[in-house]
């Protein structure tokens, strides 16, 4: 009696084991499509972990968007430029540089800047943001209790003597964890720009300009000396505040010399020195000398 | 009307007073996986409405044809049903690709996620297996009753998530101390839905 039930027991699991198998045989010869051979090309080379941070839902989706040419051979976040170029190997087009970004700091204060009251409560930004808008004067600026260094993943913040988070672009990877993290990340005191970005200007007060140089030595005063210096416009004055669009920057420095404030520093992953030494300097940076657009074709040529 | 109101009882009772998540508390992990946003609960509510239909339409076929006949449905149902719903969703899987691409893209990664999820399993085996006695009502189910019973189950648990996944968006926006956020705040509120739902209990007597 126990024999047979075991026999059935098999037999059963068996018959629905084998009509299972027979089904799926079937249905993936009836039902197979022809995909087209670069999409499983570009599916093997892509991380294959349906991030879903490229806005597609699965890789399978991106990898057809890719070799219909509606999504980008960079569009991988995850995968970076290691994927972007085995894409583009794939599809036999040209490769092309992931458009990679870097956090940078809007502001020069610290130190420089006045404080309305001594707090001394929790030693974190959002805490003292939230007492009363905060012990600094300046609507915009940096806090300095480091709560950007402390949610760094990649410990690339760092606080200085200042009181401001130095931000070293050698491991920087472009996460904005420390945007989201900054109780003014989303007013741009922390901001990505793209990782050659050459200056970045060390303000981000939109107040009067008296107001402002009231309470911040440090602070830009839109004196539009350097929107008129910039043989390219790509520094131009917005609401009283000097914005630098990275598209038309050379990195010619010439706006670094002109800044009465010295509230531009030169940045970037392409600067003369490490971007950690050049934090707060200026045009004061050592071996910095600005270089004419026209003068820097002509040591390319060279 | 005696089958068409027994029919209504057993829906509401299948969806509300007895929701799976949150009366049952089956089916918890894609409860709070795929809940963090609307778009992928609703895909993911849309998926569970479809493989737990087919799921008893098949493993009720299967148990009064093959396991019933053979004796050896009441200790070898779960592997056989586990069996059956797999094949079954790759079988669908495969044939929705071809069919129809729409449906296909709109489910996608949703349906190879169920294919042995605990409340598509659960709901196969209340409404096919007959004798069941729990939490007031007899499982002892016709074809018709079994299939409405699981559209009932899937529903509620679409409901549910949906709701569920309504407030965590919310509460993504919303001051929620730190050490509070992300999962320990979706508990919490996972908690008080439950209790929300248990005062459905008692509704039209079920």
């Amino acid at each position: 009696m126990d024999v047979m039930l075991v026999i059935k027991a098999v037999v059963a699991l068996s018959v629905i084991g084998l009509i299972a198998a027979a089904m799926l045989t079937v249905a993936s010869r009836k039902f197979h499509i022809d995909v087209d051979p670069r999409v499983e090309n570009v599916l093997a080379v892509l991380p294959g972990a349906n991030c879903g941070a490229c806005g597609n839902p699965s890789c399978f989706v991106a990898a057809e968007a890719m070799v219909s040419g509606a999504l980008p051979v960079t569009a991988c976040v995850a995968g970076g430029q290691q994927v972007a170029d085995d894409v583009a190997d794939a599809l036999g087009v040209e490769k092309c540089a992931v458009a990679a970004v870097v956090s940078v700091r809007h502001c020069g204060g610290g130190t420089a800047a006045s404080r309305r009251f001594d707090y001394s409560g929790l030693q974190t930004c959002s805490a003292a943001g939230r007492l009363a808008g905060g012990d600094l004067v300046c609507p915009a600026g940096c806090f300095g209790y480091g709560d950007c260094a402390r949610a760094c993943p990649f410990d690339a913040i760092t606080m200085d003597e200042r009181g401001l988070p130095v931000i070293d672009l050698d491991r920087c990877t472009g996460c904005e964890v420390c945007v989201k993290e900054c109780p003014r990340g989303h007013i741009g005191l922390l901001a990505m720009v793209p990782e050659d970005g050459p200056i970045v200007v060390r303000c981000n007060s939109h107040d009067r300009v008296r107001a402002r140089k009231d309470y911040c030595s440090m602070c830009c005063i839109a004196c539009k000396k350097c929107e008129k210096v910039c043989p390219t416009g790509a520094i131009v004055v917005v609401d009283l505040l000097a914005v630098v669009d990275y598209e038309k920057c050379t990195g010619c420095g010439l706006c670094v010399e002109a800044c009465p404030q010295n509230c531009i520093d030169l940045t970037g992953r392409v600067a003369i020195a490490p971007a950690t030494e050049l934090d707060g300097l200026g045009a004061k940076a050592e071996g910095f000398t600005p270089v004419a657009p026209d003068e820097q074709v002509a040591e390319e040529g060279s | 009307m005696a089958t068409l109101q027994h029919f209504a009882l057993l829906l509401v009772g299948a969806a509300l007073v007895n929701n799976i998540l949150l009366t049952r508390f089956i089916g918890l992990c894609p409860f709070f996986g795929v809940s963090s946003s609307m778009d992928t609960s609703l895909g993911m509510a849309g998926a569970v409405i479809f493989v737990m239909t087919l799921a008893t339409t098949a493993t009720w076929v299967f148990w009064n044809v093959l396991l019933e006949p053979l004796g050896v449905a009441e200790f070898l149902y779960i592997p056989a049903f586990i069996l059956v719903i797999a094949a079954l969703v790759q079988f669908v899987e495969m044939y929705l690709r071809k069919a129809s691409p729409a449906l296909y893209r709109a489910l996608g990664i949703y349906l190879p996620l169920i294919t042995t999820n605990c409340a598509v399993l659960a709901a196969a085996t209340e409404s096919v297996r007959p004798g069941l006695f729990k939490m007031g009502i007899e499982y002892n189910f016709g074809f018709g009753e079994a299939l409405i019973y699981t559209v009932g189950v899937a529903v509620g648990f679409g409901v549910a998530l949906l709701t569920f996944a309504a407030l965590r968006e919310r509460l993504e926006v919303a001051p929620v101390p730190a050490i509070m956020k992300g999962t320990p705040m979706a508990f919490i509120t996972a908690g008080m839905l439950s209790l929300g739902y248990l005062g459905l209990a008692g509704l039209f007597g079920l």
